[in-house]
This record gives C-alpha cells, structure tokens and sequence, in this order.
C-alpha cells in the first residue's frame, strides 16, 4: 500500500509497480478465433470436464453407428446400392440431431448469460457481432462434422462394397453441400431458442420442443396435404420445418431426389425455399445480436 | 401432499419462459386440428379420412408422442430439477417434512401442469376432430393421462438423479422409444408411449381397427407397467432425496 | 439445552479428505468456526445440519444421529451459504412459507417477527429477485430463526454484508446465544469472529488446528514473528528508525545491484506494528512507496500454530 503523508498540502499518485504493457497485441481476429475454436471445442466437450464429453460423444455415436451398419451390410450382401441415399441420411436421424442441438447450444449460450460472463467479453476489442459471429460459426462447424463424418462413413462403406465411385459421388457432394447449409440453418435456429433463457435445463427441452413441434406439423400437415390433394401444397409443406426447409433447397437447387416424398413443386417453388432459408439464417443472426444488447447488463 | 410445497412449486414451476414453451406446444396441436378441421371442410376426402386414421394419427403420434413426453420432460424435471442446481432446495430439506411427502407433492403439481397443458387440449383436439365428446376424444385423453403421469413420475426421479436429467429423458423418450422401439421391437416393450397406446387401443374398443391403432402391448401390461413405474419411480426418488448432496456452486 | 458433538469425524470424497479426524463440541453460546476458504468449514456444517454423513465417526445432537432425520429440524436452523432463494415469491411470502413448513402453530406471527428481528419489514412486499445480497442474507437469516431453534449453524453469514448491516447480525447472534442457544457461524476473516465469538474452532485443510478462548489464541498468533517487506523514499532512515520501536525484532537493508533497496523488517506485534508504521514514517517525513506482508496467509498462520 502506498500512503500520502497526513502533512504533506499536496496529493499525487504514487507509482507501486502496476505494470504496463506497451508491446505489440494480437488483436480482434485473434480473439475472434479463439472464441470460434472454443465453441466448436466446448461443443464436443474438449477442454472441458470429462462429464460434458459423454452427450456429445453419445450422439456422435448414434449418428454414426447407423452408417457404419448400412456400409457393411451393403458390402455383406453384395447389395448394387445403399439402402438410402446420401442425401436422406439428415432427415432420417434429426431426431439425433436435433437432442445434440438441445443438449449442446444451451452449454453455448446459457453459460454465459447465467453467469454474466457476456460483459467480460465485451468488455475485450469484441463487437456484439464479431461474438455472435464466433459463437455461430463454432456451432455451424460442429454440427457440420456431426453430419459430415456419418455421411462420409456411408461413402466409405459404400466403396468398400466395391460401389462405382463415380454413382457414389454426385449424391454424396449434394449431400456434403447439404450438412453444410444444415448446420448454418440448424445452429442458427437452436442458438436463438438457448438465448431466450439461461436456464439449462429449459433451453434443452425448448430447443427441442420447438424443432419436434416443427417437425410433427410438417409431417402432419403434408399428410393432410398429400389427402388433398394438392402437389404444391404438398411441396409447400416442406418450409414449415428446418430439415424439410434444406432438404427442399438441396432437392431444387442441387438436383437431388427429395427425401421427404415432394420437394418443392417447381422453380418459383425452390426460389421461395432458398429465400425462406436465407431470411431464417439471416432473422436468426439479427436475432442474436439482438438478444446481446440486453445481455452487457 | 402439503399445500406449501405444492404453492412453492407451482410458482416457480410456471414462471415466464417455461409457460410460453409449454403453451407453444398445445397450441401447435390445437392448430393442425384447426387445419385440418378446415381442409376437411374443404375436401370429402379429408372428411372421410378425419374418420378414419387421421384423429388417431394427430393425437397419437403428435399428441401421446411428442407432446406428452416433452411436457412431461419440462413439468416433471422443472418441479424439482432448478431448486437442486440452484441448492435452494436445502429451504425444504431444512424442515421437519417428510421426503416422500415433498416428491408426492411435486409429482401432483407437475401431473397437474401437464394435464392442463396435455391432457386438455388433447381432448379439446379430439372434439375438434371428431365433432363430438367421443370414444376416440375419451380413449385419447385416457391414454395421454397415463403417458403424463408416467412421463412426469419417471423425469421428476431422473432430476434428483442426475444434472443431466432433460438431455437423458429426451434421449429416453425419442431415441430409444421412437428410434430403437422401430428398429428392435423388443424396446417397445419398455416405452411409456406403448404402454399408453395400449390404454388407448383398449378404450377404442373396436374403433381401434377401424383407425388402425395397434399398441406393442396388451392393454393390462399397459395399464400395470404405467401404474407400477410410477410409483416405484416416486418412491425411489423419495429415497434418494433423504441422501441429497447439497453441492457448492459447481 | 441443546449440544452437537462431534466425535472423531471424517469425510472423504475418493480421495480427497475434506474433513479429518475432527472432534469438537458446540455448547450454548456463539462459536466460530474459522479456517481458510476450502479448509472444511462448508462440509463440516453440513454434516452437522444432517445433509452430509460422516465417513467415519458420528455426528449428534444431544446423543441422536443428526443424518437423514427430518425432526431436527425442529430444534435446528441452517443459513446456507449459497445465495439462491425462490426467486419469485416476496421476502413476505418466503418466510411465511417456511414457519408453515415448520408446522408452527402461528405461522404469520412467527414470521412477522422474524423478519421484524432482521429489519426487512420495509421490503418485505417485494419479490426476493429484487433483493441486493446483504438484503438476500437477511431474509435467509429470517427463515432460519423463524422456528425459534436452539441450534443455528451459519455458514459464512457475513458475505455481503456492510459494516451497518453486520454489526446488527453479531448483535442479534450476541443475543441468541445470550439466551442459551447453540450458535455456530463460520468465517475466514478473523476479525468478523473475534467480535461475537467467545470460542473459535480453526480448521485448516480438513484438520481441527485449534480451539478454544479466541484471545488465546490470538496471543499465540502474536507470537509469531511477521515479516514486511518495504520500499521508501528513504530506506536507512526507515530501518534505523523502524529499529526502535518495541514491536520490531529485527529489520535488514538489502541493496540490489542496481543500487534500489527494500527494508526487510521482522515484527513480532502484528497490531502494534501496522500502527506504528504510518505514525513513524509521517514523523520522519518519509514516502512509502511499497510495504509488501510476506506469508500472511490465514493458512500459514495457523500452519505454523499446528506445526507447535
């Protein structure tokens, strides 16, 4: 401690070795990164306590293992082809997807609002955006090698299975393009629904309750569509869920055979399911900025 | 049952962002049956169709399953799970109360949640399907009262079990009762949501032919399993809250 | 008249041990239970509130086993640590929750007057969310005496508290153990327990380091020979005058290469020490620019007296 003097007319501040540091400084893309890293680390739960590795790693498996087991059943039986196409492997275990998304975007999100970490942050050369931006991007590319590694196993066992590559090929980029536009879509929509609150558990059960919900009414809705009869409200039905959303713009836009029985019905259909994805990556970015405004309090 | 709990529970159970969730998923039932109430109006086949397998097909696979074990996850984990992160609940454990006493009277205010948020407007869709208080709305709302009570007696233990209790019940309720129940028909023996349809199939009677219903179970293994679960899930949940671990903030 | 014992307890998590080897008795009257922060204080109170069993060893109010037995707490009140109440409900409303809770034969009374004796009437109507911290250890403060206990255990009581705020609570547990109960509250500042406490309990890495009258042990504290380490506007000066005074046993210039010094100085009256320093430097018209306390860590201390 340093004192001034009871007697002493004048005051001053006394230097008692708080050190400076003058030196170069490695700046705002450096901590932009580090923070896409740790997020897409802390999705699988790297660098974190052994106990938030297990659901990450679970779910890896169980999206994993189905490929595996279709591989080598197609090279066992001598099948000519898999028994789904690459581009239908999503749409068929979101279920699985959508609990990693439940379980992991609220460990992304919640954590730092409950714990008021956010201010830290900006407190740091970090924009509200450039945070986002990190965060967003870490969980795109996890759940990217989530879909990712499971589709490139059915491509693996496909071409043990002594399969013609070049059949393999078109199918599987269209389904590579697929997880890519999936993981923008699906990280989006998952991380605004784990900012709405920070507690956990409910950001767990709403960012699934809200991708079923989804996903029941679409299913619904096109079985009361397909009963009327209407092809392109049939079609249309595919915008009212993320997955069917992307599996509508990879069916129109790449060329792939939908996976959910009517892709969208023709051209003007595909422009409004590529402008509806757009929009919702682009409301789900907004939305996010948004919701950090409130959180430098 | 002790009335303390039960307003403390309630209170805390219901706060702002969990009511909205909760709602959204009634709600979103209760417009697909507006739908199709419409497109039956507009179509004979959709007419004929609300008759036959659609009412069912509604109720059962959005209604028993995929409403009900969410809301079960939320009511059931929300009525005890957030007072054991937060610790707050040593202010109940600090009193001359019997443990069973305060897992019965949770359990009572989430079966209570979940039937308002469930049960309800399950039936309330039946009747908008059907047009009437039928067999179809009764056996239904019959069978999602089973699921909710079963639902909510088997997450409320999970949440004194463990902090994960909503990751693993989700996993329960969709991998292993939707995903593996498909693929190995073994496990559909053990899923809450057969066991209610097996309630539903029996109080169809021979409406469920007619719509197509067929549960992996008789309709006594059913009702039994339903019953037998939930209580040996209270009971057990009622012991492991005598020997709590009240953790620091970790 | 109500006694917790504990006899020969342990508490080990795999291998950690958080508690060992611990034999201590809480009579009527304040006791502090001091130790530095991850010493055992927290796991000790909870095995004593019931929460907790012994590894090994027992724990007991008047003879009985305090685990897994709702009915103490009947004669027990518990202030916890953790800030989280049931946030939605008005300090009003909480406290009346927990009399009911308690089965008292007049909840609204006890709770009036509960939250009469830690002065939150004013607030009371408000939602606990609203609630600044001290304000938060108030009402837990309520609901812990709500039952009127014989036994109150509190842990870290003071955190949040502001020197107004605090004086109140060592005079209302003044009070209660005036009135024959068993007060045991927990801290690792010193100067908190020594205010209320006439006996202290010290817990240093899981272990029961000492106990006993705290001026007792205090003096054996004194004892102890503390070294500074501090930089002046004018070191020769400071040490040839700093030598002088009665709380000094010995003081070393120590030059560097570069020609800086510090004064080492060896005091062996810690009080008398910190009081004589500002005084003596102002007499002799000289700057101190950095006065550094080396090992004063709350653990070092009292690893020394375990040591002896």
């Amino acid at each position: 401690m340093s004192e001034d003097l009871p007697t002493a007319r004048t005051g001053a501040i006394h230097d008692i070795g708080y050190r400076h540091y003058d030196g170069p400084r490695l700046g705002t893309s450096y901590i932009r990164r580090s923070l896409f890293v740790d997020t897409l680390r802390g999705s699988y739960g790297l660098g974190r306590s052994a106990r938030s590795k297990v659901m990450p790693f679970l779910l890896l498996a169980v999206m994993v293992l189905p490929a595996a087991i279709m591989g080598i059943v197609t090279g066992y039986f001598g099948a000519p082809s898999l028994p789904i196409r690459y581009t239908e492997y999503v749409v068929i275990l979101q279920v699985a997807v959508t609990i990693y998304l439940g379980a992991q975007c609220p460990a992304v999100m919640s954590r730092d609002l409950r714990f008021r970490i956010a201010p830290l942050y900006f407190s740091r050369p970090l924009s509200r955006q450039q945070y986002v931006q990190a965060k967003y991007a870490g969980m795109a590319v996890a759940l990217f090698t989530l879909m990712a590694l499971p589709i490139t196993i059915l491509l693996a066992g496909a071409l043990l299975a002594e399969l013609s590559i070049g059949d393999q090929l078109p199918d599987y980029l269209r389904a590579m393009a697929g997880a890519a536009i999936y993981a923008v879509v699906l990280a989006g929509v998952g991380l605004v629904v784990a900012a709405m609150t920070p507690r956990r558990g409910l950001g767990v059960a709403a960012v699934v309750g809200v991708l079923l919900v989804l996903s029941g009414m679409q299913l619904a809705v096109r079985g009361m569509a397909t009963e009327f009869g209407s092809d392109t409200f049939s079609g249309y039905t595919g915008l009212l869920s993320p997955y069917t959303l992307v599996d509508g713009v990879v069916t129109g836009v790449l060329g792939a055979k939908s996976s959910v029985g009517q892709g969208p019905p023709d051209a003007v259909g595909t422009i409004v399911f590529v402008a509806c994805t757009v929009l919702l990556v682009l409301g789900c970015y907004a939305a996010l900025v948004a919701r950090y405004r409130k959180a430098l309090s | 049952m002790n009335a303390t709990v039960a307003a403390l529970t309630s209170r805390s159970l219901l706060g702002r962002n969990r009511t909205l969730v909760l709602l959204l998923l009634p709600l979103a039932l209760l417009a697909l049956c507006v739908l199709a109430r419409v497109l039956a109006g507009l179509d004979a086949d959709i007419e004929r169709e609300l008759d036959g397998s659609l009412a069912p097909d509604l109720l059962g696979s959005f209604g028993i399953a995929t409403l009900m074990p969410l809301l079960g996850l939320i009511a059931g984990t929300g009525s005890i799970g957030p007072e054991i992160d937060e610790g707050s609940i040593v202010y109940l454990l600090a009193k001359p109360l019997n443990r069973h006493t305060i897992v019965v009277t949770k359990l009572l205010v989430a079966i209570g949640v979940v039937t308002a948020f469930g049960v309800l407007p399950i039936a309330v869709a039946g009747i908008v399907l059907t047009g009437e208080v039928g067999t179809v709305t009764l056996a239904f709302a019959a069978g999602a009262f089973g699921a909710g009570v079963a639902y909510s007696a088997l997450f409320l233990l999970l949440a004194v079990i463990t902090r994960n209790a909503v990751v693993i019940g989700l996993i329960y309720a969709l991998i292993w009762e939707s995903l593996v129940g498909a693929v190995v028909p073994g496990a559909q023996t053990l899923s809450v949501q057969q066991w209610s349809l097996a309630v539903v199939q029996r109080s169809l009677g021979d409406e469920a032919e007619r719509v197509g219903l067929e549960a992996a179970v008789g309709f006594g293994t059913g009702l039994v399993l339903l019953a037998v679960v939930s209580v040996i899930a209270t009971v057990y949940a009622g012991k492991r809250l005598q020997t709590l671990r009240l953790n620091d903030e970790t | 008249m109500s006694t917790v014992e504990l006899h020969k307890v342990s508490r080990w998590y795999g291998n950690v041990v958080a508690v060992n080897d611990v034999t201590m008795h809480l009579g009527p009257g304040v006791t502090g239970l001091l130790g530095p922060n991850g010493a055992g204080k927290s796991t000790l109170i909870n095995m004593m509130a019931g929460f907790l069993a012994p590894s090994a060893g027992t724990v007991t109010l008047d003879g009985r086993p305090l685990y897994r037995d709702p009915e103490i707490y009947r004669e027990v009140g518990l202030v916890p640590e953790r800030e989280e109440m049931y946030d939605a409900v008005s300090g009003w409303r909480f406290v009346l929750a927990n009399a009911k809770l308690h089965k008292l034969p007049d909840p609204e009374d006890a709770a009036r007057r509960a939250i009469a004796t830690v002065e939150m009437a004013q607030a009371q109507a408000r939602d606990i969310r609203t609630y600044s911290k001290g304000m938060k250890q108030r009402i837990k403060m309520a609901t812990a005496i709500v039952h009127d206990p014989q036994v109150l255990l509190l842990d870290e009581p003071f955190n949040g508290m502001d020197p107004r705020q605090r004086l109140h609570l060592m005079e209302l547990l003044h009070r209660l153990g005036d009135e024959g109960r068993t007060i045991l509250f927990s801290s690792h500042i010193l100067e908190e327990v020594e205010q209320i406490a006439g006996r202290i309990e010290v817990m240093v890495s899981g272990r029961h380091a000492a106990s006993g009258d705290f001026r007792e042990i205090r003096r054996l504290m004194t004892q102890r020979p503390h070294q500074f380490t501090i930089r002046s506007s004018d070191d020769r000066a400071l040490a040839s005058a700093i030598i002088a005074e009665p709380s000094t046993s010995g003081v070393e210039l120590v030059v560097d290469a570069s020609g800086g010094s510090v004064v080492q100085i060896q005091a062996t009256d810690y009080s008398a020490f910190i009081h004589a320093l500002p005084q003596l430097t102002s007499r002799h018209g000289i700057r101190l620019l950095e006065v550094r306390p080396a090992d004063e860590s709350l653990e070092s201390v009292f690893s020394y007296l375990v040591a002896r």
